[in-house]
């Protein structure tokens, strides 16, 4: 307990300086106060009224999708009528009518017709947006809905029916999982997109995902004055921002192409994907994935049940295929073990190996397709049957490290760097990859396995479609990819085009006897008597390839794949390119559970090349056996597009895959 | 003594009293008023009413303890607050920039309003401790010391506004701790070169605030815009205000933050420059009052702990209402017993109970042996 004397004054005194200085700071602003309230209480006035201002957004157009030509449109925007709701308006009538809510749910759900639940969760989820802007209930409401809500304007006067620019897809499933679909914004894209709202709708997968930042444009907005009871007066004009349209972007895919390849699948009910690129650039003209889903029913904002559906679906409809779904390469993988033999050095242009029909490797015997065997083969004609008990000897002298390091050059086990999402990279096994990945030894066996694209190894379409690419063009990787331009049109008119430009990843050095030896053998696939591919053969053009036949379960013994079950049917590979010199296109086909790769898959290749070449000189009927045609078409006469301003093939930073 | 504790309660100042419960009440009315139209089920009214119901118990707490106990056990008090800081800082989640929330399932406090009450008891012991009227320069490092850690550990969160308002115990301690021009002329230069070094250690946020208070009108749409709307409440508000309920501003969502740090522009739109003038005189009534009891503390302790907690109101309303009309930058600061918010609601109950307390407990004869 201290008692305290000596300072009794010095306190005293102090505390009433304090006293009175507080004083002074009160006098002093409630001197502001009055200056505020007082001197200037007229300006203030004029101003909250005026300022009685509430924004409403100007929705800015989403850029359009082009085909390469620019003569189809695959994304656009049609004219629709938004129902939305203004709570401000609301909330006065719910005060002296407190069935009114009741009133307006189940007045929307009759009209609407979804059950008043529905109805209720779009209130609940509207409360996340701020009280002065309107909430969305409903989205494509049809004429008899907007003139039964109109005829009802007096009862329901926070219900505003607004004409808005819905993305419309005219082509329907076409190009699907490459264009991809929009969705509302969700709380994870609000947090990495500032310039977001609530409510507002973006890319969610593909093209449109990707390039959103190009398409999506700018917002514009109106400034509307209220009065205190929220009825709108007039707009106020000085502050009006317009919106700003997205950019157009125009892909490298070739719609003729896409088109045919998409029936190909249709009518055959098939299973899978297909890939065309251009081996000059990258350039992706066609991309299938099968089956197909209708991004029209995606990009909506209500439609709860569409997700459960397609993701139920056995088939899963919303992979893309052609860069998602991982297979094995089977026979195709032969290419890359004649690229990987001859350029090693574990064989010759004329080393051959007797074919029985089987062989043993390892302490093990290994069957080739072929039962009676092929007898003497070399490595062209062994491409050309594409005979096991060859490539079981190549895979057996260069042992797996040596096989990962050439198919890792030609381009599997790592993405792409397409300008898509979801890439996947696939598996390239080696001794490093059972150790890290798998914590056990490489067994010698298994290179046989390899040898042959079984095994551990998997890989996607578009990869082996950039491998076809780097055979065809002698060794460059490009980076694939789906859009070839972005064109800005400001609003005072001006058009100004960003050319995509072509990004090569690396070049592997091939020998090029051994480049030579592998085409060859690839050309003999389809175009001599006896080889695999003769499905796809265009007389005079060339078509080189390779066929895959890919066991789904092990088998023991020979058995037809087409007495199988259809989860157990063999899957269809067809790799190829054309012409055989000079290769202006490559096609890759694959088809799961389709049975054979020479008769499932080679002909829509040979489909698409007729197509291409056809389409390149203008001529439907154009005769490809004409051979001052394919004179033509060897000296490349088809158009590498001009490039006027190099742009990044997908916006930075937006490729979830970029830095793996 | 119980006879004791009778004759101590009979000296409570109900006037005191009074005078917080009816600027709380007015912060309730405000509250309802700036909130039934985007909060038709008055969850953020019943919330407040909430809030004073447990400040109140609080208050009564703080009131019964002598507040020698209170000294006793400062260092734990003390203690605790350094350690629930030191838990934001680990584990804190992010709000609004900040991380100065502790989450309870769907309860939230601020451990800094409450480090505030137990930063001022903690220097109120010091000051109980040291009986010199002047402080030499150890004893000032200390009491800066008692200041500088809490402060040091919100800077860090990072809640500039808050950090601030334990600015008046530096400047109690200053001023009635008693120190020499020396060390005045020290503080100076010390305070100078922290305010240019945090300056440009600040976030852009912070910056922002400050270089829009110095040019409010240069984005009337941008960052000035609370600041252009609270001015717009305030001065449509006029001499008698637009009367309860009435205000536009906060209505219509003109007016951000109209029921936490705004609260006192829908107070000028509604209430006008009269409902103003009432309520900063309610606050100097009750400063007035505190000042008082400071004077007649029986005690340096009592007497430094009710300055301390003076100072706390009295910086709160001068940044709160100044920010109003664009004399003081914005700050994250609430309006004391007026603003809607738990922590600080709970904290300013808790300080009126405090000073009540020393003012009872200004006869020797109560007192603890």
């Amino acid at each position: 307990m201290r008692v305290y004397r000596d300072d009794q004054k010095f306190l005293t005194f102090r505390i009433n300086a304090l006293l009175w200085a507080i004083v002074v700071v009160f006098v002093f602003l409630a001197g502001s106060f009055w200056v505020v309230q007082g001197v200037q209480a007229e300006k203030y006035r004029n101003l909250s009224e005026a300022n009685a201002l509430r924004e409403i957004v100007t929705p800015a157009k989403r850029g359009l999708i082009l085909d390469r030509s620019g003569q189809k449109i695959l994304a656009d925007n049609q004219p629709a009528y938004s129902l939305s709701l203004d709570r401000v308006v609301m909330r006065p009538i719910v005060k002296g009518d407190p069935a009114h809510r009741v009133k307006i749910v189940a007045f929307l759900a009759h009209v609407l017709g979804v059950p008043p639940q529905e109805i209720e969760a779009r209130f609940e989820k509207g409360k996340a947006i701020p009280i002065a802007r309107p909430i969305p209930i409903a989205e494509d409401l049809n004429m008899p809905q907007v003139a039964s809500i109109q005829a009802q304007a007096v009862a329901f006067p926070e219900l505003n029916v607004v004409p808005v620019q819905r993305r419309n897809y005219p082509y329907a499933t076409m190009a699907a999982h490459l264009m991809g679909f929009i969705g509302e914004v969700t709380e994870k894209d609000l947090a990495r997109h500032k310039e977001l709202k609530q409510g507002d709708l973006l890319g969610k997968r593909g093209v449109e995902l990707m390039y959103d930042e190009y398409l999506r444009g700018r917002d514009g907005a109106q400034y509307w004055e209220y009065d205190s009871h929220g009825r709108r007066l007039a707009e106020y004009r000085p502050a009006r921002k317009d919106p700003v349209a997205g950019d157009n972007v125009y892909l490298t895919i070739d719609f003729d192409l896409q088109r045919r390849a998409e029936q190909y699948f249709a009518e055959n009910e098939f299973v899978g994907a297909a890939v065309a690129l251009d081996p000059r650039n990258g350039e992706v003209l066609a991309m299938v994935s099968s089956p197909v889903f209708n991004p029209n029913v995606y990009s909506k904002r209500f439609t709860p049940d569409v997700w459960r559906t397609i993701a139920s679906n056995p088939f899963k409809v919303e992979l893309n295929r052609a860069i998602q779904g991982l297979y094995s390469p089977g026979s195709v993988f032969k290419a890359v073990m004649a690229m990987a033999g001859l350029s090693e050095g574990a064989i010759d242009t004329s080393t051959s190996f007797y074919c029985s029909g089987s062989g043993v490797f390892f302490g093990r015997r290994f069957r080739c397709y072929n039962k009676n065997g092929h007898g003497d083969v070399s490595v062209a004609n062994a491409l050309k049957v594409s005979c096991d008990i060859f490539f079981f000897n190549v895979g057996a002298r260069l042992g797996i490290d040596r096989i990962a390091e050439y198919a890792h050059k030609l381009t599997f086990g790592e993405i792409s760097r397409i300008d898509l999402d979801g890439e996947k990279p696939g598996i390239v096994p080696s001794t490093q990859w059972a150790a890290v990945k798998q914590h056990r030894k490489w067994y010698p066996s298994e290179t046989i396995s390899v040898a042959i694209g079984q095994g551990p190894l998997i890989v996607t379409p578009l990869q082996v479609a950039n491998m076809m690419a780097a055979i065809a063009n002698g060794g460059t990787v490009y980076r694939p990819h789906v859009v070839k331009m972005i064109e800005k049109v400001s609003p005072d008119g001006k058009v100004d085009r960003l050319q995509v430009a072509s990004e090569v990843l690396h070049k592997v050095t091939l020998a090029p006897k051994a480049l030579e030896t592998v085409k060859l053998g690839l050309w003999k696939v389809v175009n001599e008597e006896g080889g695999t591919g003769g499905n796809a053969r265009i007389e005079g053009l060339n078509v080189s390839g390779k066929t895959g036949t890919v066991q789904v379960i092990a088998q023991h013994g020979w058995v037809k794949t087409e007495g199988l079950p259809y989860k157990y049917k063999d899957h269809a590979w067809f790799a190829s390119f054309a012409p055989k010199d000079n290769p202006q296109m490559v096609v890759v086909v694959f088809v799961e559970h389709g049975g054979h790769g020479g008769v499932d898959a080679a002909p829509l290749a040979k489909l698409l090349y007729e197509s291409r070449f056809r389409q390149q000189f203008n001529d439907a009927n154009l005769d490809l056996s004409n051979p001052d045609t394919l004179e033509a078409i060897k000296e490349g006469q088809a158009p590498i597009p001009g490039q006027v301003k190099k742009a990044p093939a997908a916006p930075a930073g937006s490729n979830p895959n970029l830095g793996h | 003594m119980a006879r004791d504790n009778i004759r101590t309660f009979s000296k409570l100042d109900f006037n005191f009293l009074g005078t917080a419960l009816v600027i709380a009440a007015v912060g309730c009315l405000l509250i309802y008023s700036a909130t039934y139209f985007d909060d038709p089920g008055l969850g953020i009214f019943k919330k407040q009413l909430l809030w004073l119901a447990i400040g109140f118990v609080l208050m009564l707490f703080c009131l019964f303890v002598d507040y020698h106990v209170f000294f006793d056990i400062a260092p734990f008090l003390y203690g605790l607050g350094i350690i629930l800081l030191l838990y934001l800082m680990a584990f804190g989640r992010l709000t609004a920039n900040v991380r100065s929330w502790i989450h309870i399932g769907s309860f939230q406090f601020q451990p800094s309003e409450f480090m505030k009450i137990f930063t001022a008891i903690m220097l109120a012991k010091f000051f109980d401790n040291h009986e010199r009227a002047y402080m030499d320069f150890k004893s000032f490092f200390r009491a800066m010391l008692i200041i500088a850690i809490p402060v040091g550990l919100i800077l860090m969160q990072p809640d500039f506004g808050t950090a601030a308002t334990f600015f008046p115990l530096v400047a109690v301690a200053m001023f009635f701790g008693g120190i020499r021009w020396r060390i005045w002329a020290a503080m100076i230069v010390v305070v100078a070169l922290l305010g240019l070094g945090g300056f440009s250690i600040m976030k852009p946020y912070q910056k922002d605030r400050i270089i829009t208070f110095l040019n409010p009108d240069r984005d009337p749409l941008g960052k000035g815009y609370q600041v252009t709307q609270a001015k717009i409440a305030i001065g449509s508000g006029g001499i008698h205000g637009k009367g309860f309920r009435q205000g536009t501003q906060a209505k219509l969502d003109f007016l951000p933050a109209h029921h936490t740090d705004f609260i006192f522009a829908t107070l000028g739109e509604e209430w006008g420059f009269i409902g103003v003038v009432i309520v900063l005189g309610l606050y100097l009534f009750l400063i007035f009052q505190a000042l008082t009891f400071a004077k007649k503390a029986r005690d340096r302790g009592g007497a430094f702990l009710a300055i301390c907690l003076i100072a706390f109101f009295v910086f709160h309303i001068f940044i709160n209402v100044a920010m109003q009309i664009g004399v003081l930058p914005t700050t994250g600061i609430p309006l004391p017993l007026i603003s809607y918010g738990g922590s600080s609601t709970m904290m300013f109950l808790m300080a009126i109970g405090l000073m009540l307390n020393v003012d009872m407990r200004r006869f020797g004869a109560t007192s603890p042996a």
